[in-house]
């Protein structure tokens, strides 16, 4: 699903973001990608989205290597994962079933199917009374939710999230986590960035540890340390 | 569906940015209506303009030795130019009589011609008053025609200000009322013409008398200067409107463009204004795979609408202004005569500029800050 070889990013002026990480994960793992703050968890996430190319080294997602791709097929590619983001990034002016809605209009879904698809998706994350709300009147817990939802409703192959429970507490980081879970359940392969030493040890599911953009630990079934 | 998508989120941008969107609108009403008023006015000079270019003709005058032949295949060369609007042949006979017209009151002066000493001629009308010299200036060297006689407002010779004066040995001819005399002019007295040629500019131009023969007296009233490059003669009411027609048309032209630009750049601006308040938006539509165009179209319907709405604003305004102004002339000036333009072309050179102008506007901002 996901192969990183010999991958590198150097920002300007001369910041090491990864630095030689080959890492490779099969469709429908769960894996936590752990480490320091500014140890590169972001920027290995950033280099799958194709947000920008890295100095050195080849990327492949689902088959397709990035570095080659074409600058038309971004889209695509993008479709072809959903993300979820420690702040959420939700569209403040639209409603929450508007905001999930968007992920479908951009792939250009008949309007009965969004109509269809919008509201199961909210009742699955346990938001089908909220629809109609704006994001500001939910809870931090809640629009997280909502970013799930939208993350999900393409029923995308890889689910990558960057520290999606790092605004919450510990109780509404569960749930997000659940449902996390029951969607890699379904088959999606799911990677997730995060500082929560406590959900990483509870899950015991695969674990890549970075430090200063390099991979220095991964194990299945492993612990955060 | 899409279409409908696009065009929510538009007029959601439209109505969330609306002073911007007001400013846009409120430039692109004012050009457009500008645009629709100097069509109307142009429109109305075109009009009177070739008012006048009814009454305009070349004379071409025959001369009196040309035969039944050759005046007839002098007609159908006119005929077959392409310039000519149409045409007249005037017989020797019919020219006595429009002369005799002319000079009621005067019939003594007609007694002294001994015959008809008037030649035949054709009266040409030409399609475009701006032709004249170029269609007059093909007969000078046809046998056929008085090459003397040559001119392009024969029957309405330039009535000179200064006009004509006469000493023992010279006449003098005199422009007058600030006009100056052409390099190469006919000086007509009675019947008898005479060319000048490479006539230093001036306005005043001195002559031998005995130049004119016999007869020559200055105060017949058929004495005038004619022009055959008509640089800088006084009178001529054609090339006047003509004028004022161009420079309606360049001046207002001018005014047009500048108008255009400053509403492009402002609904640029706008469009500018909008991409900045939805940038992270933007991000997001990215992110979740959004197309380059998914992320344009509502922009470039932004823009759209902008230009349709102040260009329906300019519609409104123009067809109301000019039929104040159209019925107002035909109140008070009634000789002037105005018509309103066709409100079908108004319309649709008014909405489709507007159109024009907004997506313009939006294209030029997307280019420059929807880096995509
Ligand atoms: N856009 C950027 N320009 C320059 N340097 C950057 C940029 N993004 C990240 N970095 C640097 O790259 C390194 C890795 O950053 P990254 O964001 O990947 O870390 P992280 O593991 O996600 O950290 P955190 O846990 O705080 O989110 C850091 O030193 C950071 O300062
Ligand atoms: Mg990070």
């Amino acid at each position: 699903m996901i192969r990183f070889e010999n991958v590198s990013k150097v920002y300007d002026p001369n910041i090491v973001g990864l630095d030689g990480v080959n890492v490779h994960i099969d469709r429908g793992e769960f894996c936590f990608l752990v480490g320091h703050s500014g140890s590169g968890k972001s920027t290995f996430i950033r280099l799958l989205l194709k947000e920008f190319e890295p100095t050195k080294g080849s990327i492949t997602v689902a088959g397709r290597n990035l570095q080659r791709m074409r600058r038309a097929a971004l889209p695509h590619h993008r479709r072809s994962i959903g993300c979820v983001f420690q702040d959420f990034k939700l569209l403040p002016n639209k409603s929450v079933a508007d905001n999930v809605a968007y992920a479908l209009r951009v792939t250009g879904q008949p309007a009965r199917s969004i109509r269809r698809k919008v509201p199961e998706i909210l009742q699955l994350v346990g938001l089908g009374d909220k629809m109609n709300n704006l994001p500001d009147e939910l809870s931090a817990g809640e629009q997280q939710r909502v970013s799930v939802a939208r993350a999900f409703v393409n029923h995308p192959s890889l689910l990558v999230a960057d520290e999606p429970t790092g605004n919450l507490d510990p109780d509404t980081s569960v749930g997000i986590m659940q449902l996390l879970y029951r969607i890699n359940r379904t088959g999606t392969t799911v990677l997730m960035a995060t500082h929560d030493r406590e959900m990483v040890d509870k899950m015991r599911k695969r674990v890549i540890a970075l430090e200063d953009g390099k991979v220095i630990r991964d194990e299945d079934k492993g612990l955060y340390r | 569906m899409r279409f409908r998508f696009f065009f929510g989120e538009a007029i959601d941008s439209l109505v969330r940015n609306w002073v911007m969107s007001l400013a846009g609108i409120v430039t692109v009403l004012v050009s457009m209506f500008v645009l629709g008023i100097g069509t109307f006015v142009f429109f109305n000079v075109q009009r009177a303009a070739s008012g006048v270019t009814q009454k305009l003709e070349i004379e071409v005058f025959i001369k009196n030795a040309a035969s039944q032949d050759e005046i007839n295949k002098l007609g159908d060369e006119i005929r077959a130019m392409p310039e000519v609007r149409d045409m007249n042949f005037v017989s020797k006979d019919e020219a006595m009589n429009r002369l005799r017209d002319s000079m009621k009151g005067h019939e003594d002066v007609l007694q002294a011609l001994s015959g008809n000493p008037l030649p035949a001629s054709y009266e040409i009308f030409l399609k475009d008053t701006n032709q004249t010299q170029e269609v007059a200036s093909r007969f000078y060297d046809n046998p056929a025609v008085d090459n003397s006689a040559i001119t392009n407002t024969a029957r309405d010779p330039i009535k000179l200000a200064g006009g004509l004066s006469a000493s023992a040995t010279t006449m003098t001819v005199t422009a007058g009322g600030g006009s100056q005399l052409a390099k190469d002019l006919y000086i007509r007295v009675d019947h008898e013409i005479m060319r000048v040629t490479d006539n230093p500019v001036g306005d005043k131009i001195s002559i031998a008398r005995g130049l004119f023969g016999t007869t020559a007296d200055t105060h017949a009233d058929g004495a005038g200067v004619y022009s055959t490059d008509g640089v800088k003669t006084g009178g001529k009411t054609t090339e006047r409107v003509n004028m004022v027609a161009n420079y309606t048309l360049i001046g207002g032209s001018g005014f047009v463009v500048l108008l255009a630009v400053a509403s492009v750049l402002l609904i640029s601006n706008t469009i500018r204004l909008s991409i900045f308040a939805r940038r992270r938006e933007v991000e997001i539509m990215r992110l979740v795979g959004a197309t380059n165009w998914f992320i344009r179209w509502p922009f470039v319907i932004e823009g759209i609408a902008t230009g349709l709405l102040g260009a329906t604003g300019a519609v409104i305004l123009v067809i109301i202004v000019q039929n104040s102004i159209v019925n107002m002339i035909k109140q008070q000036l009634t000789f002037l005569g105005a018509e309103a333009v066709p409100t079908f072309w108004l319309l649709l050179a008014i909405i489709g500029g507007g159109m024009l102008l907004g997506s313009v506007g939006s294209a030029l901002a997307l280019r420059r800050f929807l880096k995509i």
